[in-house]
């Protein structure tokens, strides 16, 4: 099967608990070889939807099928997948080589095939000096990689991660999603990424599905999630979006914040406007200043510092009209 | 890329892990049915057949006319709520000192409380009659007329026996509490009564409730003590054993155990009913306390808790003692003949206990893990039933359920009579005697491993017996020690189930302690109880040495075992 064919496709999962909706009528495709986010606030039903793709979770109604194939009555444990949840979750009695050869055994592999698999894991992901150490021996990272190194040694047919860069500090959780985004295009495997960071989505995911009270709200590159938001929630969400009304025509409109100028002077044309500095925090690569344009709020970001942001002067800016975003929705 | 996909079966088989879920599920639900269900069916049964043979009331009508009944039942009624009213109390101020305040030698203090554990019951008595009785030093020395015998000596000797319990619940309610009220408390100028009354006593009410329907329970179905220092003043426990052994009519045993069901029944239900709402006593955002040191509130803490102590301790002191001294309290020339064991069968019940303690330790750790796993992989509303149906051994009297054993399995028409006379029945009556005791530890240490770990074993491919095996299991393994420790402790002082069950042959230590007693061989009972008390603290070095060890043992593999694990184990009484 060439890549960016359709390998893994959903359709019409439903799921409720005790009569909450978590789930409603989703549907969805993932290509082979794939790296596929879902991104959206806490109890959208994203995580619910990966358990339901591992077979951890009973849908109410649901077709998944994978390279054509019917998962209904095929148990989590048959499926083939390869789970990371957040909490690493390691056997804490066994070392990390037995951790990683449990798949394999659980598979009655031949023992030669699986010491030369779990030392190809190790050095998949740098840990081959810490075979024989315990879980709790290792940092967090290193827990986490032991736990992606297990989940892959079984060659899964699907790479689930569920939050697995949220237990970790800010440092190690940036490293660590680089290391996955650079694993998974080393070996093409179809992966589903729960998320609720926008950043770690947009920076390793070839197509967000942003998730929103158990629907899905817009599938697409991270580029254009961030360029052609369908909706406001898909703005808010995805980066930062000013929402401006009565601009240039339109009645609600958004605009990002490093989309508006500051010009000097009076300014060289009607997009431009007077607005008061409000409050101007410096921020390391770019200075964020929240201004009050005829009553409206606005946040802007410049790049580098800015000693000209005074809280309570005056600035004149730019809203370019090219950059305004059209914004349907619960206007 | 296909080959990726499964292992390549044309159709999905038939779940093998929910028939492996089903199969703990049956060898639960089997021996629960014919070792609880069965034994209670049978007195139930037993006490309706009227003398002509007939199904009716005519064995309650005959109890139930007797004054003597009455005054029984008024009996166990009174001395159970004496007992618990001042049980409660006197546990409750030494659980408040222990948890409340910064008196010295907590440990020590603690651990002599916990002493009564580990005896059999009638080891109460027996000390406070070496004190007080007839033939006791005080009375024997002041030349004294103290009368200790009947409705006093038994609420005594059941004050001691029953307190570590009731002070591990309270010490448990004492232990949490929100700073931030007892701050507001005091900043709004509550004096330390007023906050007592307006704070800590409404804050650990339920922990109240519980222990007095614990301590209810476990005095109106104690026989050890009664029969002891009870002499003329029955009660229900006691009665049971006079019907049945003394005058062979079983039928107004059973009756009288029925009538002994309901009591001992009420009072488990309505605790596990409050146990069950008790859960959001602590808020989250809540502080834990910390403990100033108040050097004259310390200093009366510790006053109290060791003079409660002392109490605990000096039984046990006497009892040991007496045991090495030629004939107390008239000689008390150091001699060890009272460990000869001239009589009856010798030294062999002590063995027969430890084989029978063994074989329920293993039994009682295969039921009540069984169980706990069984729960833990079940539909929940299939794994409540299964919880209910673990923890209703709790509210069945041992005589109730020993008397149940005698009129089941003593029954040819029932096939598993060839248990009866057996090692094997002494050990399994013993196991669902405490079958809920070992269940909730089980199902507590196993609620503390996450559901992660199964549901990680199963995405990689494992079945749910090797996850068991593999995963649950080692980590379940300092429970697994805990929960052994338990039933082997157990049967060691247990006297009420195995009573009725007990023949020449299978004679038990505890039994033997009753039986030396009651011939007058007081010292010789004191000498078969030290034994008893001796291997039960050999038993509790020996699991203790073994987590220490585990600690240090291959490395950090237990180490890891035990950390995973260890901070969830239960304290089990």
């Amino acid at each position: 099967m060439p890549p960016g064919t359709v390998y893994l496709t959903l359709r019409g999962i439903r799921k409720s608990f005790d009569g909450l909706t978590a789930l409603d009528d989703v549907s969805l495709d993932v290509d082979e070889g794939e790296f596929v986010c879902f991104l959206g606030p806490s109890g959208c039903g994203k995580t619910t939807l990966l358990r339901i793709v591992a077979g951890l979770e009973e849908p109410d109604a649901a077709d998944i099928r994978i390279a054509g194939r019917n998962l209904a009555d095929i148990p989590a444990r048959e499926r083939n997948f390869g789970i990371v949840f957040q909490s690493y979750s390691l056997f804490p009695n066994m070392s990390v080589a037995r951790n990683i050869a449990y798949g394999l055994e659980c598979r009655q592999w031949r023992r030669n095939d699986v010491r030369a698999r779990v030392d190809e894991m190790l050095a998949l992901v740098n840990l081959a000096e810490h075979a024989g150490k315990l879980p709790h021996q290792l940092s967090g990272g290193q827990q986490q990689r032991v736990a992606i190194a297990r989940a892959l040694a079984p060659n899964p047919a699907v790479l689930l991660l569920d939050e697995p860069l949220s237990a970790l500090d800010a440092k190690v959780r940036e490293e660590l999603r680089a290391e996955i985004k650079d694993l998974q295009s080393r070996l093409r495997i179809t992966t589903i990424m729960v998320t609720h960071d926008q950043h770690e989505a947009m920076e390793v995911a070839d197509r967000i599905v942003v998730m929103n009270q158990g629907r899905i709200e817009q599938t697409g590159r991270p580029v254009e999630l961030y360029e052609r938001p369908a909706n406001r929630f898909v703005a808010a969400f995805v980066g930062r979006m000013n929402v401006v009304r009565d601009v240039h025509g339109h009645r609600v409109a958004g605009i990002r914040p490093e989309h508006v100028e500051l010009v000097n002077g009076r300014g060289v044309d009607d997009d431009c406007r007077t607005a008061r500095v409000a409050r101007a925090v410096f921020l390391g690569s770019i200075t964020r200043a929240t201004l009050d344009v005829d009553g409206q709020t606005l946040t802007i970001e410049l790049p580098g510092r800015r000693d000209d942001l005074v809280p309570g002067g005056d600035v004149a800016i730019r809203i370019p009209r090219a950059a305004l975003l059209h914004l349907d929705g619960d206007a | 890329m296909m080959a990726r996909v499964l292992a390549g079966r044309a159709r999905p088989s038939f779940d093998t892990d929910r028939l492996a879920v089903f199969a703990l599920a049956a060898a639960v639900v089997v021996p629960l049915l014919l070792f609880v269900a069965l034994p209670l069916v049978a007195i139930l049964r037993l006490s309706f057949v009227t003398p002509a043979g007939g199904i009716g009331l005519a064995n309650y009508a005959t109890a139930f006319a007797s004054p003597k009944f009455a005054r029984i039942v008024g009996n166990s009624l009174l001395v159970s709520a004496t007992t618990t009213l001042i049980t409660v109390m006197l546990a409750y101020g030494f659980a408040y000192a222990q948890k409340r305040t910064a008196m010295p030698c907590k440990r020590a203090l603690g651990a002599i409380a916990l002493l009564p554990l580990y005896a059999p019951s009638l080891v109460q008595a027996l000390g406070i009659l070496f004190l007080f009785g007839r033939n006791g030093i005080v009375n024997r020395t002041f030349g004294l007329g103290i009368d200790i015998y009947g409705f006093w000596g038994i609420v005594i000797a059941d004050v001691f026996y029953s307190f570590p319990h009731a002070y591990l619940i309270l010490a448990a309610a004492l232990a949490v509490g929100d700073a931030r009220l007892y701050e507001s408390a005091h900043m709004l100028g509550a004096g330390a009564a007023r906050i007592f009354r307006t704070v800590t006593l409404p804050s650990t009410r339920y922990g109240i409730i519980s222990a007095t329907f614990v301590v209810f329970t476990i005095v109106i179905t104690d026989f050890g003590n009664p029969v002891v220092i009870g002499a003329d003043y029955g009660v229900l426990a006691t009665e049971i054993y006079n019907q049945v052994s003394g005058q062979s009519r079983l039928e107004l045993g059973a009756v009288i155990g029925v009538v002994l069901l309901i009591p001992a029944a009420l009072a488990v239900i309505i605790e596990k009913l409050i146990a069950s709402t008790q859960h959001a006593a602590i808020t989250a955002g809540a502080r834990p306390l910390s403990i100033a040191r108040r050097p004259a509130r310390d200093r009366a803490a510790f006053a109290y808790a060791a003079l409660v102590c002392a109490g605990i301790a000096a039984i046990v002191i006497v009892v040991f003692v007496a045991s090495f001294v030629r004939l107390w309290p008239y000689n008390m020339q150091p001699s060890l003949r009272h460990y000869r064991f001239e009589v009856q069968n010798g030294i062999a019940p002590l063995w027969t206990s430890i084989v029978v303690s063994l074989m329920a330790a293993v039994i009682g750790v295969f039921a009540a893990v069984t169980a706990a796993c069984a729960a833990r992989w079940l539909k929940p509303v299939l794994a409540q039933a299964l919880y209910f149906l673990s923890v209703v051994p709790a509210a069945i009297p041992g005589m109730v359920l020993g008397l149940g054993y005698l009129l089941a399995f003593n029954d040819p028409a029932n096939p598993l009579e060839v248990l009866y006379g057996t090692l094997l029945i002494l050990a399994i009556c013993n196991v669902y005697h405490y079958h809920a005791q070992g269940y909730l530890i089980a199902t507590t240490s196993l609620g503390q491993i996450g559901r992660v770990f199964d549901e990680t074993s199963t995405c990689l491919g494992a079945r749910a017996t090797r996850t068991l095996r593999a995963v649950i299991l080692p980590l379940l393994a300092p429970a697994i020690a805990s929960i052994a420790v338990f039933f082997f402790v157990r049967s060691m002082v247990t006297l009420s189930a195995v009573i009725f069950l007990v023949t020449p042959v299978t004679q038990l230590a505890a039994v033997s302690v009753l039986l030396l007693d009651d011939s007058g061989n007081q010292n010789q009972a004191a000498a078969f109880s030290v034994c008893i008390m001796l291997i039960v603290g050999v038993a509790l070095a020996v699991f203790h040495a073994l987590v220490t060890l585990a600690g240090r043992w291959r490395g950090g593999s237990a180490r890891a075992v035990a950390a995973a694990a260890s901070p969830y184990v239960a304290t089990h009484a």
